[in-house]
């Protein structure tokens, strides 16, 4: 039993982290129905972005975590726009009319070249790099369930994050320009939104969440590396899929059925967390086959 | 979701876009081809660099028959010539072929430049020192910039249409031609700059050729002649594969018929087969499959597990044809079931789930599942094939022709990708492959046509993934090793990006393709860290500035040829505004 | 009297909670023109979808020749209907003649063996498609183009080919979705002449067009759609001379045209 409340605790964190991700998936989804591949390395992006921000700092205010750890959330953030920024002005954009494979492929090409870029450049980031320990230590202890205060700290951060993201999408004037792009481009255009800047603003809005799961990711785990991206990105990709691309509460609760299924399946199917992975796997494409308008979608129309 | 096409009217007349650089396009064009001729005949560099002189003599103090130019100098006085030709004679759609003669020279100079500046230590090496000066490189990357420019400024009109009919034995005699300068251009890419460390200006070397090639391949296809070429090749598909085969079965007897090249060649070829098979997918079918390489995977341990190799699991041998044959029709089967979504799930979302499958068997073959994949210990010790009792591992000799060793594996392998590619083109050009092609434009209509959709669709994933199959069964024979570290996520992206490279939907393409994808890596050992990240980026940069890649498949071309068209016009305007 | 070639019964079609069709019924007989008017959004695409087998109707069932036809449009051609598309949906970068042969795909009889290995069999159904291909194109006055891409063609020619590449399904009954739409009057009345020569051949058709002369000119028979209902069926005559016809057609609001349809159907009963 506390076995049990031990991973259902574990897996909503893992969901909290997935959901923030996600929410970057689900969004460009929606505006210009492009699977950017590359969302999950702009994630592990910032995660090096935060670590480069406290390697730089000078050492008196390396040991106060008060100073420390916001200016590496706004590092991290920081890189992970301009990355995202970068990539959608130059990659994207020139394929906005092109056929659907080409977006795709090059969200590929940019996948890869942002790994290997840190691989690369990013001193020692060929193996597992130690994350500093700036976050607040020890934790929560329910019971014989054991729940770390950067765990609370990152579901905090998830659902905080999310209601803002979807308050500001439903009343602003901005959001509300996302909203009628995502419906109909032209019409919008139309009325005079500019979908340029709405579509660089999803960019920026997903980025800035990568960047904050980038660097809580680190102060959950302490150990970052180039992998992570690729890893993570699937199962954020997964989730937004399970909630109905382009809905933003669908792809938070996708995230935490998630990282349930994995934390759960981890403990309780044959072959242990040796095949969470694949459990998350098979429920994608069971997703995908059967129900792709995701758990809350409405199905598509065939058009004639 | 496909596209509706709304039709547009008529291809009307080019519309006429004069850009600022109209008037200077022929005096451009005159002064890079003479700048270039000079820059052939000026020194490069001017001392010799610690690991030697520059090649062929550029260095300035061995620069004593200027007119006796060899090697990279030789291709900048050719591109030089020609931009002088292109000026003058009546070719067609002439800003193109200037255009892509001035990348040559551009890419040629600049290779050479950069590498003497690096490897020399600084910009002395390539201008002036102690009152000498080598100023080649400079006016050679003038001369490819002038050439660039005048490209545009002469206006970069539609490629080239050769309409005319030839006879069969003269179309043969086009072919064979054809294929040989093909054959000869390989072998010379191939041993360009030697083998490995045994020359330390290899990788310049080769770059430079590449260049040189490059600037000619685009100055022919702009001509019109290359897709005057692949139409004649696909008219004459029979005689052309087999003139193909013949030339490459060739190759051990060039110089580049030594061991290294043989396995080099050997491996170029199973990668090519698999990316004829994956162009199936994604070239006629218009289905994009991110785990393709797990068909391949899964051939590679049918074969291995019956190969008698001490790890293997069933404890039974099976002669290899009889295992190729199994391992081929296991992958063809998991192919289908792969496929099988596609009957509900289409465009990005059939690639998602293809990419589910693929990480499913990375993942479970990592783990060893069922026993039989012997997670990441692989299974070594798989014999090599044998004929006869001459291992193909071992050097043969025909008469006094000695053959290097693994000369029988390359033949195994080049006989491999003929049938590859027969299959390929039979299915193109049948009742199959028209449904095929019709349900890449447009799925609705094709089953408004008659077309059982889902049918075709999964046939496309088990013809793919059993030509895979049949090439993993090779390759496990062949590296004597299989372990699921050879079948990863970004082995599935690279094959897609030989295909891509090389153009979807045709043959030559492919196996230019994975050629250019596998040779690189082994040419280019200084940048041996940075392969992925270079590759990461010409995906991007193909994706967005020639999306037909090298060598189109006519169809494609049609389709994507004026939106590449489109960006270009694009990026030169906005170049201009800059 | 005979069976109809196409019949509809009473066919249906809700989409969440709009009814797009309410119970349209019709029935084409062998050798005849039916046309199919109405005002935009009345529901003759749906329509069409429904008798093409795209969409499955909620109620009702679209019979061929006495048969129901299965909910799936490449059995449907396979059946016999064949159609064309209100936006012209050719496959843009195959040749003229591939276009054409494509529409021959539920006629051949190669299997995947034989499209591998290219044997006599191979060839001589390649050379019979081919043939009634090219025999087609003549048909419609589409010589010489074989091999220039269909994307590159005037868009007349695109119509053309659209309705050459439909009848090398060798369909009983031909569904024309504004086969004029965009046309020049020389151009529609060649369109016009072509659709009696397919009659002629004994092919059955049934045509979309908003363009009322075009239609009276050539159908046996006219329906009007408005509003997912069936409005007056009848010869052109009859329908032209219905009043409900020319208000609905002169675009009233449609509330009020329902208010007209409720009167007509109190009249009648």
């Amino acid at each position: 039993m506390s076995v049990l409340l031990q991973q259902l605790a574990n897996g909503v964190i893992q969901g909290a982290l997935i959901a923030l991700i996600a929410l970057g998936y689900t969004m460009v989804y929606g505006i210009i129905q492009l699977i950017n591949f590359a969302h999950g390395e702009v994630f592990m992006v910032a995660s090096y972005g935060g670590l480069a921000t406290f390697t730089l700092l000078p050492d008196d205010l390396k040991k106060s975590p008060a100073v420390a750890l916001p200016l590496m959330f706004v590092g991290g953030i920081v890189v992970a726009v301009l990355v995202a920024v970068i990539m959608e002005r130059f990659a994207y954009r020139p394929l906005r009319n092109a056929p659907r494979l080409a977006p795709l492929i090059t969200a590929l090409g940019v996948s890869v070249f942002l790994q290997e870029a840190v691989r690369v450049w990013y001193p020692d980031a060929t193996s597992n790099l130690p994350y500093p320990k700036v976050f607040p230590e020890g934790g929560l202890s329910l019971g014989s369930v054991n729940i770390a205060w950067t765990g609370v700290l990152l579901v905090g951060l998830s659902v905080g994050l999310s209601v803002i993201l979807q308050t500001y999408i439903n009343k602003s004037r901005m959001g509300r320009a996302m909203r009628a792009t995502a419906q109909d481009p032209d019409t919008a255009k139309l009325m005079g939104v500019n979908p340029d800047r709405v579509i660089v603003l999803t960019f920026i809005f997903g980025a800035v969440l990568a960047g904050v799961a980038g660097v809580m990711f680190g102060g959950y785990l302490n150990n970052i590396n180039i992998d992570m991206g690729f890893q993570n990105g699937i199962f954020a990709f997964t989730a937004a899929v399970l909630g109905g691309v382009g809905s933003i509460r669908g792809a938070v609760i996708g995230a935490f059925i998630i990282g349930l299924i994995k934390t759960l399946a981890g403990q309780y199917m044959p072959g242990g967390t040796q095949y969470d992975y694949v459990w998350i796997f098979v429920v994608l494409i069971l997703v995908l086959v059967f129900r792709p308008q995701g758990l809350f979608g409405e199905p598509e129309r065939v058009r004639a | 979701m496909s596209t509706s096409t709304v039709s547009t009217p008529a291809a009307t007349a080019p519309v006429e876009k004069r850009s600022a650089l109209a008037p200077l396009g022929k005096p451009f064009a005159v002064a890079g081809g003479v700048l270039g001729i000079v820059a052939a005949l000026l020194p490069w560099v001017t001392f010799s660099l610690n690991d030697g002189n520059w090649p062929d003599k550029s260095t300035l103090q061995f620069f004593d028959a200027p007119f006796a130019v060899t090697g990279f100098r030789w291709h900048v006085l050719l591109l030089g010539v020609l931009v002088l030709v292109a000026a003058f004679a009546p070719v067609p759609s002439r800003g193109r072929v200037v255009r892509a003669l001035g990348w040559g020279l551009t890419i040629v100079s600049f290779v050479n430049a950069a590498y003497i500046t690096v490897k020399g230590g600084g910009l002395a090496a390539i201008t002036a020192l102690d009152g000498a000066t080598a100023f080649g490189s400079v006016v050679g990357l003038i001369a490819g910039v002038l050439a660039i420019l005048a490209g545009y400024g002469i206006g970069i009109e539609p490629v080239g249409e050769w309409k005319f009919k030839v006879s069969t034995p003269v179309a043969y005699l086009v072919l064979l031609v054809s294929f040989g300068a093909v054959l000869y251009a390989v072998a010379a890419m191939l041993t360009t700059g030697g083998v490995g460390a045994s020359n330390p200006y290899a990788g310049a070397i080769f770059l430079s050729f590449l260049g040189f090639a490059g600037g000619v391949l685009g100055a022919l296809s702009g001509v019109g002649f290359v897709r005057w070429l692949s139409a004649l090749s696909e008219q004459h598909r029979v005689f052309s594969v087999i003139v193909l085969a013949a030339c490459a079965l060739l190759l051990p007897f060039t110089d580049a018929g030594n061991e290294y090249w043989m396995t080099v060649a050997a491996n170029i070829g199973i990668y090519a087969a698999t990316a004829i098979g994956l162009n199936i997918v994604v070239g006629l079918a218009g289905l994009l499959d991110l785990g393709y390489v797990a068909f391949m995977g899964i051939g590679a341990l049918v074969a291995a597990n019956f190969s008698g190799a001490a790890t293997a699991h069933f404890g039974i041998t099976l002669p290899f044809p009889v295992a190729a044959v199994v391992a081929a029709i296991v992958a063809g089967i998991f192919g289908a079931i792969v496929g099988s979504p596609t009957l509900r799930v289409r465009g990005d979302y059939l690639a998602i789930v293809t990419l589910a499958f693929g990480e499913i068997f990375t993942r479970s073959a990592q783990n060893n599942i069922g026993g039989i994949t012997n997670g990441s210990n692989a299974i070594p010790g798989i014999p090599p094939l044998s004929l006869f009792g001459a291992e193909f591992n071992k050097s043969i000799s025909i008469g006094a022709v000695k053959l290097p060793a693994g000369v029988l594996y390359y033949v195994l392998i080049v006989l491999l990708v003929a049938a590859t590619m027969a299959v390929f083109a039979n299915l193109k050009f049948s009742r199959i492959g028209r449904a095929w092609i019709a349900i890449r434009e447009d799925e609705d209509a094709a089953r408004a046509m008659g077309i059982r959709t889902g049918k075709m669709k999964i046939l496309a994933f088990l013809i793919g993934a059993t030509l895979a199959g049949l090439a993993g069964a090779v390759f496990a024979h062949k590296n004597g090793t299989v372990s699921y570290e050879s079948f990863k996520f970004l082995e599935s992206v690279t094959l897609l990006a030989a295909v891509i490279l090389g153009g979807m939907g045709s043959i030559p393409g492919a196996v230019l393709g994975a050629a250019l994808l596998f040779v690189l890596p082994e040419k280019l050992r200084d940048f041996e860290d940075y392969r992925l990240m270079i590759f990461g980026l010409a995906l991007i940069l193909i994706m967005r500035f020639r999306p037909v890649g090298l060598i189109p498949d006519a169809h494609r071309r049609a389709e994507m040829i004026e939106r590449a068209d489109e960006n270009a016009e694009e990026a030169h305007v906005e170049a201009k505004k800059a | 009297m005979s069976t109809p070639v196409l019949e509809a019964r009473d066919v249906s079609m809700v989409f969440g909670g709009l009814k797009a069709l309410k119970g349209v019924t019709l029935t084409l007989d062998e050798g005849k023109i039916v046309g199919l008017i109405g005002p935009n959004g009345a529901g003759k695409t749906t329509f069409f979808n429904c008798l093409t087998g795209l969409y499955t109707p909620t109620t009702g069932q679209v019979l061929l020749k006495g048969n129901v036809l299965p909910g799936d449009p490449a059995q449907v051609t396979d059946a016999g209907v064949a159609r064309t598309f209100q936006n012209i949906r050719l496959f843009p970068s195959m040749t003229v003649l591939e276009n054409v042969m494509v529409g021959r795909h539920v006629r051949m009889k190669q299997g995947p063996l034989a499209s591998l290995f290219h044997g006599p069999a191979y060839h001589r159904g390649e050379k019979a498609a081919r043939d009634r291909s090219r025999e087609l194109l003549a048909f419609v006055g589409l010589n010489n183009l074989d091999d220039e891409l269909s994307r590159n063609l005037p868009y007349g020619d695109q119509r053309r080919l659209e309705i050459a590449r439909a009848l090398a399904t060798d369909p009983a009954v031909l569904l024309l979705d504004e086969p004029t739409a965009g046309m020049n009057p020389q151009e529609t009345e060649a369109t016009q002449q072509l659709i009696f020569r397919i009659r002629e051949t004994g092919v059955s058709v049934v045509v979309i067009e908003h363009d009322i002369k075009f239609i009276f000119g050539l159908c046996d028979s006219v329906s009007v759609l408005v509003q997912g209902e069936l409005l007056v069926e009848g010869s052109p005559e009859v329908v032209r001379a219905d009043p409900r016809v020319v208000e609905a057609y002169l675009g009233k609001p449609p509330e009020e045209v329902e208010h007209e349809i409720e009167a007509a159907k109190g009249e009648q009963a």
